[in-house]
């Protein structure tokens, strides 16, 4: 394997932390209210993601999202779990892509829920397809060294002699 | 000899059946002005339906897309973090694999780094079957397989 000794790697201890413990059709029904939720950790971690391009520099931030998530579905789990299980198994049932365009019905008496507990409006339908500004306290890396190589040869002098080519042009049809 | 009476083969009595030789053609329902008119017609109909089903189906999947970056950062969390133990995990397994071997180092060959110009705490994803060099080949073809399938 390429990772090395000199590679400097977390410890198991680090990295564990509880894990959202749910299954596809439950997430895919929370995922616009916890979007929207732990909008401000899922910016930051992406963000952080995309500009360090390492998995070790971001685990912090990875573990706030994953605490701000968990907590999001205990809070749900608090005040709408009928209407969040309900609309859950609908996904799931409804197709095999868990489809949104198959529960409007239960959809809508979830969304209600939420709002009416929790505050949290359901986002337009193409909210997490737009691009996002966000003003992250992390500075950020500097942009990479520009490559200077030296030993490219010089060119030659302007008034080099340019006598004609000795065995014509290498294109038959030009000769 | 004797001569049989022949008889003369003759048109039926009242003559042959009269020869129809009249057009007949089919009743017609339309002129060509009105086909053309309703083949206009029902084509921007239908057009009009067409594009009304393609705009709920590009709104149907960005619904999806979206819901699925929403949930990306989380799952990426997720991620990064069982990956980083699963590196570490093949890196000690490595180590204890090749302790007898002499002058062995974890992640070169003999000392010998496979990647030499990076800073020597960069790291390198593996590929695809260092990864799962360690693990029995049903897991790794579990896994390399499930893209063909889903």
């Amino acid at each position: 394997m390429v990772v090395t000794n000199t590679v400097d790697l977390p410890t198991e201890e680090e990295l564990t932390v509880p894990e959202v413990n749910l299954s596809n059709a439950s997430l895919r029904a929370g995922a616009f209210h916890l979007g929207k939720y732990c909008e401000k950790q899922n910016l930051e971690f992406m963000l952080c993601r995309q500009e360090l391009d390492d998995p070790r520099k971001c685990i912090e931030e990875g573990k706030q999202v994953t605490s701000c998530t968990m907590n999001f579905f205990r809070m749900v789990k608090k005040t709408c779990a009928e209407e969040f299980a309900q609309y859950a198994n609908c996904l799931d049932k409804s197709s095999p892509y868990f489809d949104y365009n198959r529960c409007r019905t239960t959809q809508g008496v979830y969304d209600k829920c939420i709002f009416d507990n929790l505050q949290i409006e359901r986002p337009e339908y193409g909210y997490y397809c737009r691009p996002k500004v966000h003003d992250s306290p992390r500075p950020a890396p500097p942009p990479p060294e520009k490559t200077i190589y030296t030993d490219v040869p010089h060119s030659l002098p302007e008034d080099y002699p340019r006598p004609p080519a000795k065995h014509g042009s290498r294109f038959h049809y030009a000769n | 000899m004797a001569t049989a009476a022949r008889k003369q083969d003759m048109p039926p009595p009242g003559g042959y059946k009269r020869i129809i030789y009249e057009r007949n053609p089919a009743r017609t329902y339309f002129s060509g002005y009105q086909m053309i008119a309703a083949y206009v017609g029902i084509t921007a109909a239908s057009c009009y339906v067409y594009y009304l089903t393609c705009k709920e189906i590009e709104h149907d999947e960005v619904e999806m897309r979206s819901g699925r970056f929403a949930l990306a950062p989380m799952l990426t969390a997720e991620r990064d973090r069982e990956y980083l133990k699963q590196l570490r995990r093949n890196r000690d397994e490595e180590a204890s694999l090749m302790a007898n071997v002499k002058g062995w180092e974890v992640g070169t060959w003999f000392g010998e780094p496979v990647f030499k110009t990076l800073p020597a705490d960069k790291l390198m994803d593996p590929t695809f079957n260092e990864f799962y060099v360690h693990t029995s080949y049903k897991e790794f073809a579990k896994r390399a397989m499930l893209k063909h399938w889903t």
